[in-house]
């Protein structure tokens, strides 16, 4: 578990403006989490907290061990950035070392490497389905193959916490969901905690637990991702929902909000056709205002049941779909 | 014979030339490099920003590339004396040319560095590395091509600050084409020895060249 509390940064040199004004947070273990804002919000600087490439001002933040980041000296700092991988937004690899010694290198800082290493190193590239290209050089692979090879380099030193700043923004449509899922699927074999920055909501839906969003130097949201979703109420928080079609807002305004109901289905029930079976059994009405059952992870619909809506609810929750009010 | 001159006289010569210029590359690109990185270093977005440290190591920097090479070697007489024992002589000659040529290089090393940039040391940092790790496994391997095309070019400048030095009793091929060329009237042996330096910068363009090449081929 990561907390930060009443973090404030501001960068030497910068009159007025607070990169970080008060920010508390807390990211728990075995999620990954999500950081969305528009350029210059701080999300950046948040992360990069972290692993104490900049300090902070005020406050506090705790990880792993370590209670007190701004006055860790320099043998604990380094233990501590070794504990924490690093995804860029472009490669950032050496291009005078070959994939292989690319990966190997965090290591290097830190003692010899061994046969074991060389070996972890190469399941590694198999794990990104890179395993042949080991002798090669960065400049000889693609743009999404590059980040699958900084993914791995950011594991050889068996990280706890995966730190991730945009990095499938240079990337196109098909390849950033190809890296999502890459970084989904090793975060959960090695064990890893994620925090990834983004300003595209698509990949917050794609592949995030929780969702934090920063405006301005602020947290002005921070939650789980359905709730973000689908109850945002920060007008920022909103713009970033509506542009992955997401808008439940202007659909709900037209009805009294008593009459609806928010049902989510998770992926094992999708398939039931559990509405109609409600209104044969039950024999109600009820019009459905908002669907979208298609999303990766979750899906949800608004119903309008203007009448016996106690029952309605009862006997959803009796199969399996989680109901809740429409706020 | 070549004009009326000893060709033994032209090869000493020759062999004086190289000898300065290759002496003093060696030297030049040691203190270079490490002046060069404590410019980097130390600059802003460096690895140990100080700017007061910078503002010196700077306008040393500056003023003695702006001292012309001739007023330099007048000027490091009394240290030449005392550092060679004798002021005459390609060795004598080294320590102008050294002192002449190493802020040179050294900017070019600053920038160099500079250029393999921040990003790379981001990423060492955040992997754990020392300070010192970053600047020596990963910003100077990172950086060698475009060191060596500096060197390449710093060796032809010294080149050039050779005959110059030549000229004032160096030796070499400056020397010949001063005093039997120019001096006695001669203008076919200042054409030789003119001939022989365009030989010499065309061979260290070379060799420079093969070493970036050597450098950059990886597959
Ligand atoms: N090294 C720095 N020196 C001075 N100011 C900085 C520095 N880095 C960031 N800032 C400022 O701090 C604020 C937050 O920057 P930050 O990089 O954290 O934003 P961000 O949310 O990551 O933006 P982006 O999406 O563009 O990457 C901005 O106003 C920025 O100008
Ligand atoms: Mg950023």
């Amino acid at each position: 578990m990561i907390t930060l509390e009443n973090i404030t940064k501001q960068y030497i040199g910068s009159k007025d403006e607070i990169a970080l004004n008060q920010v508390s947070a807390r990211f728990d273990s075995g999620l990954i989490h999500g950081i969305i804002g528009i350029s210059g919000a701080g999300k950046s600087t948040l992360i990069r907290l972290l692993n104490q490439l900049e300090s902070y001002d005020k406050g506090n933040i705790q990880i792993f061990d370590y209670t007190d980041l701004r006055h860790l000296n320099k043998e604990s700092t380094r233990m501590l950035r070794k504990q924490i991988g690093m995804i860029f937004q472009t490669d950032h690899l050496l291009s005078r070392k070959t994939v292989l010694d690319n990966i190997l290198l965090p290591i290097s800082f830190h003692r010899k490497i061994t046969s074991e290493d060389k070996k972890f190193a190469q399941d590694l590239l198999q794990e990104v389905g890179l395993s042949e290209y080991s002798t090669r050089y960065p400049e000889q692979l693609s743009g999404g193959q590059r980040q699958r090879v900084g993914i791995a380099r950011a594991l050889i030193n068996k990280p706890s916490l995966l730190l991730c700043d945009e990095p499938t923004s240079a990337l196109d449509v098909i390849t950033t969901g190809q890296i999502l899922q890459l970084i989904k699927a090793t975060a959960k074999n090695h064990s890893v905690d994620v925090i990834i920055v983004t300003h595209d909501m698509y990949v917050i839906r794609e592949i995030c637990d929780t969702v934090t969003v920063m405006d301005k130097g602020r947290i002005v949201e921070h939650g789980d991702l359905d709730d973000i979703l689908f109850k945002a109420k920060h007008p920022q928080t909103q713009a970033f929902v509506k542009e992955i079609g997401l808008d439940l807002s202007s659909v709900v305004q037209q009805f009294d909000p008593k009459e609806l109901l928010l049902l989510k289905f998770d992926e094992s029930i999708v398939k039931d056709s559990i509405i109609s079976e409600m209104i044969q059994t039950l024999s109600v009405t009820a019009s459905i205002v908002y669907a979208n059952v298609t999303p990766h992870r979750i899906g949800i619909m608004v119903i309008h049941a203007p009448k016996r809506i106690d029952e309605i609810k009862l006997f959803l929750e009796k199969h399996k779909v989680v109901v809740e009010d429409v706020i | 014979m070549l004009f009326n001159l000893e060709i033994s006289t032209y090869l000493d010569a020759l062999w004086e030339t190289a000898y300065m210029t290759i002496a003093s590359t060696l030297f030049v690109f040691a203190i270079g490099l490490g002046l060069g990185s404590l410019l980097y270093a130390t600059d802003k977005d460096g690895l140990w920003e100080n700017k007061t440290l910078y503002k010196i190591l700077s306008t040393v920097t500056s003023a003695l590339r702006s001292i012309p090479f001739l007023i330099l070697i007048v000027l490091l007489i009394p240290f030449t004396r005392i550092l060679i024992g004798t002021i005459l002589g390609p060795t004598a000659a080294l320590p102008a040319l050294i002192i002449g040529a190493s802020p040179f290089y050294a900017r070019i090393v600053e920038i160099a560095l500079h250029e393999t940039g921040s990003d790379l040391k981001e990423t060492g940092l955040s992997f754990g590395a020392t300070k010192l790790q970053v600047l020596f496994r990963i910003l100077i391997p990172e950086s060698l091509p475009a060191l060596v095309r500096g060197i390449t070019v710093t060796a032809i400048a010294i080149t050039g600050y050779t005959s110059i030095a030549g000229a004032i009793g160096a030796g070499g091929l400056g020397n010949l084409a001063y005093l039997y060329g120019y001096a006695r009237n001669r203008i076919l042996i200042t054409i030789a020895a003119t001939v022989m330096i365009a030989i010499l910068i065309l061979l260290i363009q070379v060799v420079g060249d093969l070493f970036v090449k050597k450098l950059s081929k990886k597959y």
